[in-house]
């Protein structure tokens, strides 16, 4: 599997993991029923891509524009490993997404940062379209 | 071919007893339907050995056929009849005529030979000329009489009463003399018509044998035709339709040969129409049904799930405290509300020792989920404080995040739960006038003068299995206590509201963003509609708040349980 793409729905975001490129994506909103069945498969996929020993660059983009505290737990399991990652070494750059204005977005994204020494995390505004 | 499978008719027609009603195969039986063989064969079957046979005891011949039959041929055979009849009238009158007319002319001719003086005594006279007569082969008598009337002379026998057979003229014999005395005699020929007689009845016969002909002609082809065109066709609309009626949608197979003159064919197009008709109609209504039926189990299983959910909901509210639990010490007021009648967010209030314990819990998750996590943490906290005396807001956080680890089984044991919750808690002294707080992933805040201040947490929750990163806070935050500050201690249910600029309400915090994303109406959000109303008491706040956030949401739903609890600490008595 080198590619997982989801379409958005009402209450996950849409996905798109390009594993063989190292381009991770979570576009959206985040409140599944369920959290940890959505990122169950995510986190295996992520975890089976950093098994391999590969340095190859990985990105990482998150734009929510909600999510609830499963989601944000379920995101800092993704987090966990890629920092490890990146303290082993391999270029790891997190781009977290908010919309221009949208405060809670872009604090919750620096709570996030905080977690981070290793990878890149860049906190990035965009003008809403 | 569909008629093969048509039984054979059945044994049950006409018996004395259990003459119930007619079934379908007796009705076809009697309708003449049911011994029609396949329309293929139906020309040889009549020159079969056994067709005449059939033929006699009149099942093959169909009541229509014999309807028609009865009908028209009457006419037929009558017209037939009558115009013979007429012709040979005619014929016999004119060779009567005929015969008249010869009769007079060999009456005449012989008169006139005849008619010699002293004729009436001299038989060497007449003698020839009635001999003569006698040689024409329809002669049959002559008597020649004179004058006086006396009979002079006869030829042939002289005819007995009165017969229609014959023709009998009269001629004068010689003029009449001159003196009175004597009178001219007259000649009587007798013709017989006999012959003209067996014409007419041969003619007659010879109309008879043809409207016989006619007759056995007639039949043979209205059987054939009726039974080709008519019967056989309307025997596979009828199979079918007793099929159709049994919802085996079967069509009338046209042979190919669709002949829109021929109203049969017509009324089998109409008829298969018909049938796509139904069958579309029924498979429709059968759809219908079963959406329905699915619809009617889902509206029941629905209803069980919210009896049952409406169940919890009483559990769920058993475990929280009275409302007014410190309404003796504190001014408070409490806004709860589970997205889904029962959730994930927990509050408790209790008066402990004089102090007042306020908690507000998130547990991961909404509806039942949440609400099972709820009542570990209920659980959790009364033994805290009850059995372990626990009064700092800190060491209970400590507590609660072990207490519902090993609950979950996240201590290592193979965490299946990555389950946990944001916690604040508040502890009022009032004799010390201290306020004590401690957050995980929980904030307090202070609104006062105008102004909003946040005191934040530990951004990390409770539970959960550890990942290391963890840190709860050490140490409680000692918060100042200035008259006229309301606390909001409130879950992120309250701040995650998505709406927004279609909304209007926040437009001054989008920050002149334009569009119709949805947004995060957030901790800043919300307390600037806390400030708006800053002066209000605490329960005309939270209802104006509740307002506020649902003019903001707009048409997006809500997405988590809210759970806020507002209070303000009493002033010092003057």
């Amino acid at each position: 599997m080198t590619r997982i793409q989801l379409a958005a729905t009402e209450r996950s975001p849409e996905v798109d993991f390009d594993l063989a490129a190292g381009r991770l994506s979570l576009r959206g909103e985040s409140y599944p029923e369920d959290a940890a069945a959505f990122y169950g498969p995510l986190l295996q996929a992520l975890r089976g891509l950093l098994a391999d020993p590969g340095q190859a660059p990985l990105t990482v983009e998150v734009g929510l524009a909600y999510f609830n505290s499963s989601s944000a737990k379920a995101l800092m399991n993704l987090f966990m490993p890629l920092e490890d990652a990146a303290a082993a070494g391999r270029p790891v750059t997190i781009r977290w997404l908010y919309a221009d204005g949208d405060d809670t977005i872009a604090e919750a994204g620096e709570d996030f940062a905080a977690d981070f020494e290793h990878a890149t995390f860049e906190l990035v505004m965009e003008a809403q379209v | 071919m569909s008629l093969a499978e048509t039984p054979a008719p059945a044994a049950r027609r006409g018996g004395l007893r259990g003459s119930g009603p007619m079934r379908r195969e007796d009705m076809l039986d009697h309708l003449g339907f049911a011994d029609v063989a396949e329309s293929g064969a139906d020309a040889s079957g009549i020159m079969a050995p056994g067709a005449l046979r059939g033929a006699a005891r009149g099942r093959d011949l169909d009541s229509l056929t014999r309807t028609l039959f009865l009908r028209i041929y009457p006419v037929i055979a009558a017209v037939v009849l009558l115009t013979q009849a007429g012709i040979a009238w005619v014929n016999y009158t004119d060779q009567f005529r005929l015969y008249t007319d010869r009769a007079n002319l060999l009456a005449s001719l012989s008169a006139a030979a005849i008619a010699r003086p002293g004729w009436e005594r001299a038989p060497e006279i007449f003698g020839p000329q009635l001999q003569a007569l006698t040689r024409d082969p329809a002669f049959r008598y002559a008597a020649l009489r004179d004058g006086t009337g006396t009979l002079v002379g006869s030829a042939g026998e002289p005819p007995h009463g009165r017969d229609w057979n014959r023709v009998q003229v009269s001629a004068q014999v010689g003029t009449a003399p001159d003196t009175a005395t004597t009178q001219a005699g007259s000649l009587t020929v007798v013709l017989s018509a006999e012959e003209l007689r067996d014409n007419a009845e041969r003619q007659a016969l010879l109309a008879l044998g043809t409207s016989l002909v006619l007759m056995l002609a007639f039949v043979a082809t209205l059987t054939r035709t009726v039974r080709r065109h008519v019967v056989a066709p309307l025997k596979r609309l009828l199979v079918a339709m007793r099929k159709v009626e049994h919802k085996h949608w079967t069509t009338v197979d046209l042979g190919g040969a669709y002949r829109p003159s021929n109203e049969i064919d017509a009324i089998s197009q109409a008829f298969n129409s018909m049938v796509e008709g139904l069958r579309s109609g029924d498979e429709a209504k059968r759809l219908l049904q079963a959406l329905e039926q699915a619809h009617a189990e889902l509206a029941r299983a629905n209803s069980q799930v919210i009896e049952s959910i409406g169940y919890a909901r009483r559990i769920q509210a058993s475990v929280l405290p009275e409302r007014g639990a410190l309404a003796a010490r504190v001014d408070l007021a409490v806004l709860y509300e589970p997205l889904h009648l029962v959730g994930g967010d927990y509050y408790w209030l209790e008066e402990v020792d004089g102090l007042s314990v306020i908690v507000v819990a998130d547990c991961t998750g909404h509806g039942v989920p949440g609400a099972f996590l709820t009542l570990i943490v209920a659980t959790a906290l009364d033994r805290l404080l009850h059995e372990r005396g626990l009064r700092s807001p800190a060491a209970i956080l400590a507590g609660l995040d072990a207490m519902v680890r090993t609950q979950l089984r996240q201590d290592g044991r193979g965490a299946e739960s990555d389950d946990g919750l944001d916690c604040g808690i508040c502890v009022w002294d009032p004799a010390e006038r201290s306020l004590l707080f401690a957050g995980a992933g929980l904030s307090l805040t202070a609104i006062r003068d105008g102004t909003v201040a946040q005191i934040r947490g530990g951004r990390r929750g409770l539970g959960y299995p550890r990942t290391g990163r963890e840190a709860l806070p050490e140490a409680d935050t000692r918060v100042p206590v200035e008259p006229g500050t309301t606390f909001y201690l409130m879950t992120d249910g309250v701040t995650d509201q998505m709406g927004g600029p279609m909304s209007g309400q926040a437009g001054g915090q989008a920050g002149g963003a334009s569009g119709g994303r949805p947004r995060l109406l957030g901790q800043r959000g919300v307390a600037e509609r806390l400030l708006a109303r800053a002066a209000d008491g605490l329960d005309a706040q939270l209802a104006g708040l509740e307002q506020d956030l649902a003019a903001y949401r707009g048409g997006q739903p809500r997405r988590d349980d809210m759970t806020l609890v507002a209070f303000r600490l009493p002033e010092l008595p003057a």
